[in-house]
């Protein structure tokens, strides 16, 4: 029979089960949709390729050598691969645990380690915090020196990375969860009671979206709570192979949501849905199974629960535009919504949807990507934005706080038209006020 | 290892980045899509053009390297793994469409460019590139010339072959090779081009391609069938291809691909039947009306427990994409998936069918088939665990004397994945001793040196330790 799957050389902790990496037939499919391999034509940037390292390293044929973690780090886990897998490996995932071997095998130096400690230990599980930390960048807004520093082409001037940083930062205002109620009643006939999941994104940067969720499912017939002790979904956590922490945050997440007795439990962030789905597998090793999996059953995100319930559209103002739909990874991929998102933009009277070429290809957000891999961020998305160009729509429509903040500065930066907004934006335009 | 000299030199001639040496990246270029089967790579070159690959072929030549072209390594049978080492040459930087010759309907692309862009852009021109195989959305031209590679409209179609028409590349000694032309008529000396189709990279390096293309068909209609029994199927294609229709697509999917395919896909496939046909045909609407009311006459005398047509376009897509997944879904069983292309006339599909039933039994395998029936052409499937040797040994026996009663019918072990290393034992039971030394002729005439792609198709040049050739021990 089978022999036990080894680690190899694998640190035995948080490595990638070796059963997932086996089931890469090597096929090659998943090269036609790989953003990485499509850049470099290099196999060993491409799924295959990946998840070929992975085995080798687990198969004890290669050490976890720098370019093993390099790779990991060089894939986008958009999940694109995953679709297209005709056998269901899941290479972003593979590549997730890899990004936890390499703080093991190739811990970054202390001033950077510390910082990447404080960023994923401290700053993101507490609100606080992180809401503190934005506050030199409103005040350098407030105060003017963005708009000094862009109108005089300052920026230019900055390093790259910071140059982004400065650009895409969008207006800030007051975190939305400092501001939003703890409950937001129903309107009309009562259909039910959502928790909302707020993420940390999205109530940073983009209040005003989350504030147009919260208002859409009140319209809804929903009632709405949002529990301020919300903690970040952990994404970031996995992303940066922080997995220890990933899993507290999870736990935490869990009994406050379960605690709240709602029916659903509904996010407008892709990237935290996707991960919120995931929790069970996080936890897979220590956690209570009923529990999670009651969790699990409830989590929705936003287009997926309008189309699910049903939009009452009978209130519904006409919004004469024509959008395109950049569909973000962490919903098409990451959580197979592909349909749902584009019915809620049909349901909105007026709504002209214009499909764009590879509509599912990731904009080069990606995270931390966008500001680790500038160049490689920046023409996965000029081939994104050509797209959009494409279809001449007046208004780019997406459902991610990475993508939406990345498609804004790709936009501005090229001087198109497009404004980028919120599937949640674009139906609180047909709102009754 | 490679002295770093010659590693420099071919950076000199093909560009630092065109260049790999690194462990990391030739572990990668050792396999294709074949199970078991992996080779190591010396170094990994990807020229740009002609006058790089001319380079890299030099220092190949100097060094005394073994050098293995390689597509998009989809391959079924391993022919693009550098199994003796040396130099992996990759094509895939060399994918430009160079010409749409709307005159002559033809187009000529190099050898790196994606089947799926070359469809498209024939398509773009309201034209039709027909070969379609399974991997088309990777598989590079150059790689399916050299496989001569199939597809699900082989039946009407024909495969990759019947649509080249010219082919550039070089020797492996370097000498520059030009065979065929855009004429549609050409007797001139013996048939390169044909030589080369099909190859498997071991006689030349195919660098571009001048294909034909067809007008695209004006009308279409899908039919599908559900059998209880797999060999009343089996005598449905043999009917329907009786009655001289030849439909463009003629697929089938006995009841563990049905399983799988509804396990996957949950598009409500009925579990408990044998076997499906799906049936599309197309062309003029006078001819596609014609032949639909035949195949469906055809289906109700051999008394198909369902006949459904499509009723519209969105619908016979969705019973297409259920066949394509077949594969997929297969595949997602467990971690190996032995994926065979056994090939019969046609006359006698309904017996291999029962012969594959036989055998599994025989061997105690979980093994899903599914194919192209009405070209005879079947895969039979063997889900297993690479890992659990015994079992892989048993997949390996149940194979071998299928294919024993496959020759017996007169059917062939390759109908559109190749020989390549999996299958050498297999071609010399097809063609003995005798056919085996012509073809060992032809490869010394081409590559005296055998400095191209060896290891392959040939079971005399050996294999390295640790891999199993299936079906050698064998006669």
């Amino acid at each position: 029979m089978a022999e036990p799957s080894p680690a190899g050389h694998f640190h035995p902790e948080d490595a990638p089960g070796y059963e997932s990496i086996l089931q890469c037939m090597r096929c090659g499919f998943c090269l036609a949709v790989c953003p990485t391999y499509a850049l470099t034509n290099r196999e060993r940037s491409s799924p295959r390729g990946r998840a070929a390292l992975a085995r080798a390293v687990a198969e004890g044929k290669l050490e976890f050598t720098p370019a093993v973690r390099d790779e990991s780090f060089l894939c986008l886990d958009c999940k694109a691969c995953s679709t297209a897998c005709p056998s269901g490996v899941r290479v972003g995932t593979i590549m997730e645990f890899c990004r936890s071997q390499a703080q093991v095998f190739h811990p970054p130096s202390l001033p950077a380690g510390m910082l990447r400690d404080f960023i994923l230990k401290r700053m993101l599980p507490s609100p606080a915090l992180m809401e503190n930390s934005m506050l030199p960048a409103r005040l350098y807004q407030r105060l003017g020196i963005q708009w000094a520093v862009r109108s005089l082409g300052i920026n230019r001037f900055l390093p790259g990375a910071l140059a982004k940083m400065e650009g895409i930062l969008p207006k800030l205002a007051t975190p939305l969860r400092l501001e939003i109620p703890e409950l937001i009643p129903a309107l009309g006939k009562k259909r039910g009671r959502v928790g909302f999941f707020l993420g940390c994104a999205m109530s940073l940067v983009f209040p005003e979206v989350s504030r147009q969720t919260a208002r859409i499912l009140s319209q809804q017939g929903f009632d709405v709570v949002t529990p301020k002790e919300v903690k970040c979904c952990g994404a970031p956590h996995l992303a940066e192979g922080d997995r220890e922490t990933a899993r507290r945050l999870a736990r935490i997440n869990i009994d406050l949501f379960l605690a709240l007795e709602v029916d659903f439990i509904v996010t407008d962030c892709a990237g935290c849905g996707c991960a919120l789905k995931e929790y069970e597998e996080l936890l897979e090793e220590t956690a209570d199974h009923e529990r999670i999996g009651r969790f699990k059953a409830k989590v929705r995100d936003i287009s997926e629960f309008l189309a699910e319930t049903g939009i009452r559209t009978e209130d519904l103002r006409p919004v004469p535009l024509s959008v395109t739909y950049h569909e973000p990874c962490h919903l098409v991929h990451g959580q197979g919504l592909s349909v749902p998102p584009r019915q809620v933009i049909r349901a909105i009277p007026g709504v002209e949807l214009r499909e764009m070429k590879e509509s599912n290809w990731c904009c080069g957000m990606a995270g931390s990507f966008a500001l680790k891999e500038l160049e490689t961020s920046r023409r996965i998305l000029e081939r994104k934005l050509g797209h959009v160009r494409a279809t001449g729509a007046d208004a780019l429509v997406t459902a991610n706080p990475g993508c939406h903040l990345q498609l804004a500065w790709g936009v501005r930066e090229l001087g198109m038209k497009q404004p980028v907004l919120h599937i949640v934006e674009l139906l609180g335009k047909a709102l009754p006020q | 290892m490679l002295k770093k000299t010659v590693i420099d030199h071919l950076r000199q001639k093909v560009g630092a980045g065109n260049v790999y040496h690194e462990k990391e990246d030739l572990l990668v270029y050792g396999y294709d899509a074949t199970p078991e089967i992996t080779g190591f790579p010396d170094v990994a070159v990807f020229p740009e053009n002609r006058e790089g690959l001319r380079a890299a072929l030099e220092v190949g030549r100097e060094e005394g390297l073994a050098v293995t072209p390689r597509g998009a390594a989809t391959g079924l049978s391993g022919g693009s793994t550098p199994f003796r080492g040396g130099m992996a040459l990759g094509l895939t930087r060399m994918n430009r469409i160079l010409e749409i010759d709307e005159e002559n309907l033809t187009l000529t692309a190099e050898a790196g460019v994606i089947t799926i862009d070359l469809f498209n852009a024939a398509a773009a021109k309201g034209l039709f590139y027909p070969p379609d195989p399974g991997s088309q959305n990777v598989s590079t031209l150059g790689g399916n010339v050299a496989e001569n590679a199939g597809g699900l409209r082989g039946l009407k179609y024909g495969v990759t072959r019947n649509y080249v028409m010219a082919l550039s590349g070089f020797l492996y000694d370097g000498t520059e090779f030009h065979a065929g032309n855009k004429c549609v008529k050409d007797v001139a000396g013996y048939s390169l081009r044909d030589l080369l189709v099909g190859s498997e990279g071991t006689l030349g390096i195919i660098t571009e391609v001048t294909v034909r293309l067809i007008n695209p068909p004006q009308d279409k209609r899908t039919l599908l069938a559900y059998f209880k029994d797999i060999r009343t199927a089996g005598d449905a294609v043999s009917k329907i291809i009786a009655a001289r229709i030849i439909p463009a697509t003629l697929e089938i999917m006995d009841r563990t691909t049905i399983n799988c395919v509804e396990d996957y896909a949950g598009i409500g496939l009925p579990r408990d039947m044998g076997a499906l046909l799906l049936i599309e045909v197309d062309g003029h609407p006078a001819v596609v009306a014609e032949e639909a009311a035949g195949v469906q006459k055809i289906l109700e005398e051999v008394r198909a427990d369902v006949i459904r047509q499509a009723a519209n376009t969105q619908e016979a897509l969705q019973l297409a994409a259920a066949r394509r997944t077949a594969l997929s879904a297969v595949a997602r069983v467990s971690p190996t998936t032995i994926l065979e292309d056994t090939t019969v006339p046609r006359s006698r599909l309904a017996e291999t069918f029962a012969e594959i039933e036989r055998l599994r039994e025989k061997y105690g395998l979980r093994v899903a088939t599914f194919g192209h029936a009405g070209d005879g052409n079947l895969h039979p499937t063997a889900v297993t665990d690479e890992r659990n040797r015994e079992e892989v040994a048993r997949v390996h026996a149940f194979f071998s004397d299928l294919y024993e009663k496959v020759l017996s019918m007169g059917g062939t072990v390759s109908g559109e994945h190749g020989i390549g290393i999996a299958k050498k034992g297999y071609l010399l039971r097809q063609f003995g001793e005798g056919g085996m030394e012509v073809m060992r002729r032809i490869k010394k005439s081409f590559d005296p040196d055998g400095g191209l792609n060896p290891g392959k198709i040939f079971l005399d040049e050996g294999v390295s330790a640790g891999v199993k050739i299936p079906g050698g021990t064998h006669g």
